[in-house]
This record gives C-alpha cells, structure tokens and sequence, in this order.
C-alpha cells in the first residue's frame, strides 16, 4: 500500500517548478532528474553543489513533477530533520520517489548515516527513485561509512554548475518576466553590482522589489531600486 | 640453505600451469615437510576438494619426477602451518528446536528479494574473485552441503552482494520451489525488533528458520547488538542442523569484526570463508564492457581503459561513472570516444588528478602506518621505516606520473635504482606476505577513492 504522503509538515514551495527553473549550463543534470521524476529514467541521482545552485528547488520541482505523474512523493530537507529521530526515514521505501536534500549534514552522525545506507538498501529492494542533494560529491561531502560512500556513487552524480554572471543577469530577467514585473536589464545590472550574486539572494531582494513597487506605486528604476537598497543597508 | 622439495616442486607448477590457477590454487597451501611425507594443507575444505579433483595428479607426478625416493606419501588435509587443522563439525551444544510440524501456523508468506539481474552470467569473474565465485557456484549447485556457512567478505563495492543474489538464483533456478530468503543484516534486526514489540518473536524465529537458503548482506553491523546476535546465533545453529543453506556477506574477515561475540566468529569460519580483492585493472575493464553491453552500448576499448584506470576504488563507483557517461550520450546524442567520456567526467576525476601527488602518498602512507612522513624521508633504515617508505615509493610509481628520479628525489633524495627496487621487492613481497598485500590494496583503495 501506499502511503498518499508522508506524515511530516513538508510542504513544497509551490513556485518550485521546473519551468520556473534557469537551467544555464546545467540541461544534462535537469533533464536526468526530470525523466527520474516521472519515473522513466535513472533511479539513483545525486546532484552536488554550492549553496545557491538551485538543489532544492530542482528537488521540490522533481517532486511536483512526479505528483503530476501519480507518482507519491517523499522530500526531506535533512538539515531541519536531524533534531528529530532518525526512524522519520522508516517507511520511506513505500514512497516511489524520495528527495534528500541537504545530505551533507547527516556527515559525522553514526546513527543517520546508518538509516541512510538502510533506506538506501531498502529503496533498492522497492525499486523506488531516489534523488539525493548534498554541497559535496558523495566521496568528499564527508560521510564516514564507507558502505553509504559507494553506495551513494553508484548512480549518476551531476555537479550543478553555478551561473555566470551573464546567467544570473538572465535568470533574474526571467524570474521577473514570470512574475509580471517590468525590470529593465540595465536596472537588473545595477542590482547584481551590489549584492550577493546567489540566485536566493537575488530573488529575495526581487520579491522585496515587488513589494516596495506595488506600495510605491513605482517602476523599477535605477534611482528606486537604489533607495530601496539604501532603505535596507 | 637447502631448498625444499616443495619449493622445487613449486617451481616447477609455476611454470606448467596456467599464473591465475598456480596462484588461485596451488600457492596458498603450506607445505609441511618430513624425511618421508608431505602434508599439504589447504585454507579450506573448498581449495582442499579443488585441488584434490584438478590438481592433485599432477603434484604427486612433479613431485615424484623431482625426488622419486624422497616422498612415499603425499597427503591433503585443511589447515595452515601454523595451527593443526580445526574440526570442521559444529558441536551442536546450543541449538535451538526447531518449530514442530504441529506448532506451524498458517504458511508464511516468502519474499525473496532476490534480484533476478544479479546472476553467476552477469558476474565479472577475475583473479580478484575466482575463489569467492567458484565456491560460490558450487553452493548454488549443492545448497546446504559442504560450504556451509559460505562467508563471503571483501571491501565495500566489490561484488559481495551480487554473487550473494547469484548463488540465491541459481538455487532457484534449480529448485522453483526453493525457499531463499535475501536481506541486509539491518533488516534482519528491524525484524526481530518488532517481533520483540509485538509478542511475535516465536513467528520471527519460525519465519528465518524454515528457509532453504538464508543471505544475509553485511553482518558487520550485528557489531555491538547483543540481542540480534543471540537469536541469529540460534537461527543459524538451526539452520546448519537441518542443513539449510546459510551464506553471508561481511566487509572484513569474520574474526576481525569488533563487538561481535566469539562464539559467532567461530561459528562462520565451520564451513567455507572466500574473499574477494579489489578488482585488477583487466576485470576493471571486463566490467565495463560488460556492463555497457547490457545497455547495448558498444564501449570502445580506449574508454573502459580510461575510466577503468581513472577509478580503482570499488565497482559501484565504476558503474556510477559509466552511468553518467552513458547519461550524458544519450542527452548529447553523441558517440562515447575519449575525449567526450574525459569530458563528461571531469567533474568526477577532478578530485583524483589532485589527490594522487608523491606528498599525498607519503602523508597517506605514514598516517596508514603510524609513523611520520619526516621518517619516509630520512636516511632511516629500520624495518619500521624501510617498508612503509617501500611501499610509498611503489605507490607514487604506480599511481603518478613522475619519473623514479623524480620519486627518488621526493624521497630524501634517494637514487633511482632505490626506488626500482623499492617498486620490485614490493611486487614480490605482496605476492608472498598477504599482510603487505594487503596494506597495499588499502592504501591504493585510500588514495584513488
């Protein structure tokens, strides 16, 4: 039997889509996970990267993407979970597609990494898809059971290759567009001279964009965006 | 000092036999030698029937051709040179009953899970596994006879669990209606756990003890769980009294595991004990291929070299690397040559070009033998220090690009020829010392994973 979902407050973060995904140089990686997503393609994923490469985001689109193909879902965001207890991951091979985000933080903890390389065996045994985001490739994100090393390595493992600075100019021009927000490209290329270039940080201050706009009833100019960034500092 | 018939007689099989079955076969008996006998012992009952069946002819007809008056008697028994042979019969002092016919409760239901691809076909059988892959393809044949139990150890991703599923199948193959169970040690404890929570312990021991055939995968982890231990050390007690099939995976050798009791060591060395090694480069290879073909992917030579030498460490990693390569073929559309496999893997093999540095090999080396890496460059020559400095040298041969002048000079600025030497006793001394051999395979394992 299946579970219809899993009894944890995970919610997905609706916009995390893979159409709302900038996939710059990373098409491989994207299509590999989405063809897992709807169960037709690798079962076993890995995908490393900094921190604001887009792993959780391509995890929680996965997700949606395998709802829409009636497929159950599992997404477990490690870092917030290891307060709990490690049982939260029995069960999870009843799941056809289980989403690990944040592996790198089970590395060191003897008890997590040992319900990971059970789940792991587990997941195998059911034939479920599993896709794992962690900073590090498997053999350097620090695990300490060699067994969940190599086991972790047996799929296909992608690097998720940060923007270049062209890249993170157009994906902010995009995200906003989706939004139907007019941001004209030399307001875009003003802001990312004075923040950090990490798509989270550039989409939260275009979310704050948004907002101060639709109060001020401004356009995004140079001189607006300058003093809401003013404001801020 | 006088060299001994059996080592002349050693020479001489070295070169009539084919390397892989002298050195499979032949090299790991111990001789024990007296004016008119020779008592060859073998590690175990599987090498013992082996050689007596393939091999034992033609010892006795080298032996006699060599010294025909010197031995009227040449005997075969298991054992090593150290120890007299241990009693091959369990004493059966602790076993449990097992469930009568008149407790049995409605049938249980049986799940394999085994997995059907994992067979003796698809199994890249080499140097580095043909003892564990023979013994284990005469257990599929002959369940619950002579190799019971079959422990089967080695690193981790080397092949333990396929050639556990393919004994399993072929069990099948032979008896549909065998009962062979496969899980992980993990899942063998889970179990128990809840028969303990739901007052149906006596069900669970029923349930493992009425199987034809019992795989459990890596039992290292019973380590410290006493109470796991204790109702597998009555079921496989049983087991091995109704002379059902027991086989088992472990990523060392039973008596080194730590927090598991003595008695259970004991009891998996009884029947057969098979390692596999870190695969050579040519079966490496041989995966590779084999693995593409599956796929229907013709890889040219060129490529399974490459990444086969590129990735030392285990198989599944092998695999993981062949999966993105195929991955990204068919993403791209393109032909896997070289250069496009160099390319698809870089972010892979980048990490393995700047791990392999003679500094990183001595800094490997001396934490791996406790010394310091000042000692593997000082004039030294106790043989704490010469080894260990032996065994860095063939590494950084082996493993870099450096020329050995280039290495000699790394090393405290020794001679070229010491580190020829250095490179050829260490070729001789894995072939005769298992401990060297060893620490080298754990050291190329450390520095190319």
């Amino acid at each position: 039997m299946k579970h219809p979902q899993l009894p944890l407050g995970l919610a997905l973060k609706d916009s995390a889509r893979f159409e709302s995904f900038f996939t710059g140089r990373n098409q491989e990686a994207v299509q590999s996970l989405q063809s897992a997503a709807a169960g037709r393609g690798e079962t076993l994923i890995y995908i490393a990267g900094p921190a604001g490469t887009g792993k959780t985001h391509l995890l929680q689109a996965a997700c949606h993407l395998a709802a829409e193909h009636h497929r159950t879902t599992g997404y477990l965001p490690l870092q917030e979970l290891l307060n709990l207890s490690v049982e939260i991951l029995q069960g999870l091979e009843q799941v056809d597609l289980v989403c690990l985000d944040d592996a790198q933080a089970l590395a060191g903890q003897g008890n997590w990494e040992r319900g990971l390389f059970d789940l792991f065996n587990r997941l195998r045994d059911s034939g479920s898809t599993l896709l794992v985001a962690a900073a590090q490739r498997p053999d350097l994100a620090g695990f300490e059971l060699p067994d969940l090393v190599s086991r972790l390595g047996w799929g296909v493992t992608y690097a998720l290759k940060p923007l270049a600075d062209d890249e993170v100019l157009a994906a902010l021009l995009y995200r906003a567009r989706g939004r139907g927000l007019e941001l004209p490209e030399e307001t875009a290329s003003f802001l990312l001279k004075r923040i950090p270039r990490d798509l989270p940080s550039v989409f939260n201050l275009l979310d704050r964009l948004d907002e101060a706009s639709m109060i001020e009833q401004r356009r995004l100019t140079i001189p607006f965006v300058k003093s809401v960034l003013d404001q801020e500092a | 000092m006088e060299v001994s018939l059996w080592q002349k007689c050693l020479v001489r099989l070295e070169h009539d036999l084919p390397e892989q079955q002298f050195n499979t076969w032949i090299r790991p008996l111990h001789a024990v030698e007296t004016t008119d006998s020779l008592r060859l012992l073998a590690p175990n009952q599987f090498v013992l029937d082996w050689v007596r069946k393939h091999h034992f002819d033609t010892i006795s007809r080298t032996l006699h051709d060599l010294g025909p008056d010197a031995v009227t008697e040449v005997q075969l028994d298991i054992g090593s040179s150290n120890r007299a042979a241990e009693p091959l019969q369990a004493t059966a002092a602790s076993v449990a009953p097992r469930a009568s016919s008149a407790e049995q409760p409605a049938p249980v239901k049986y799940k394999s899970n085994l997995n059907p691809d994992f067979t003796f076909d698809s199994f890249v059988g080499g140097k580095s596994n043909q003892l564990a892959r023979a013994a284990s393809m005469q257990v599929g044949e002959n369940p619950g006879g002579a190799y019971n139990p079959l422990f089967i150890y080695g690193g981790v991703g080397l092949g333990k669990t396929h050639l556990m599923h393919a004994v399993g199948n072929l069990i099948l193959e032979r008896n549909p209606a065998a009962r062979v169970i496969y899980l992980h040690s993990e899942r063998f404890v889970a179990d128990m756990v809840k028969g303990l929570q739901h007052n149906a312990i006596n069900e669970f021991k029923r349930f493992y003890r009425t199987v034809d055939a019992l795989l459990i995968d890596d039992i290292q982890f019973f380590a410290g769980k006493e109470r796991s231990q204790e109702e597998f050390f009555h079921t496989f007690n049983a087991l091995l009294e109704g002379q059902q099939q027991v086989i088992l995976t472990c990523d060392r050798y039973p008596k080194e595991v730590q927090g598991l009791e003595e008695r259970l060591k004991s009891r998996f060395g009884w029947g057969l004990t098979a390692a596999i090694e870190p695969a050579e480069l040519e079966t490496r290879v041989a995966i590779l291929m084999n693995k593409a073909s599956q796929n229907n992917i013709e890889l040219p030579d060129d490529v399974a070299f490459f990444i086969a030498k590129r990735i030392q460490s285990n198989i599944r990693e092998l695999e993981g690397a062949l999966r993105r390569v195929m991955a990204s073929a068919r993403f791209t559309g393109s032909p896997i040559t070289l250069e496009f496999t160099k390319e698809a893997l870089r972010d892979l093999l980048a990490l393995q070009d700047k791990l392999v540095t003679i500094d990183n090999i001595q800094k490997v080396v001396a934490e791996y033998y406790k010394i310091r890496v000042a000692d593997l460059l000082s004039p030294r020559r106790s043989r704490t220090i010469t080894r260990p400095r032996q065994v860095a040298m063939a590494l950084a041969k082996e493993l870099t690009t450096h020329s050995l002048p280039e290495i000699g000079d790394a090393f405290g600025g020794r001679d070229h020829t010491t580190v020829l030497h250095a490179c050829r006793k260490v070729v001789e001394l894995k072939e005769s010392d298992a401990r060297i051999n060893e620490d080298y395979s754990n050291l190329l394992r450390t520095l190319t994973t």
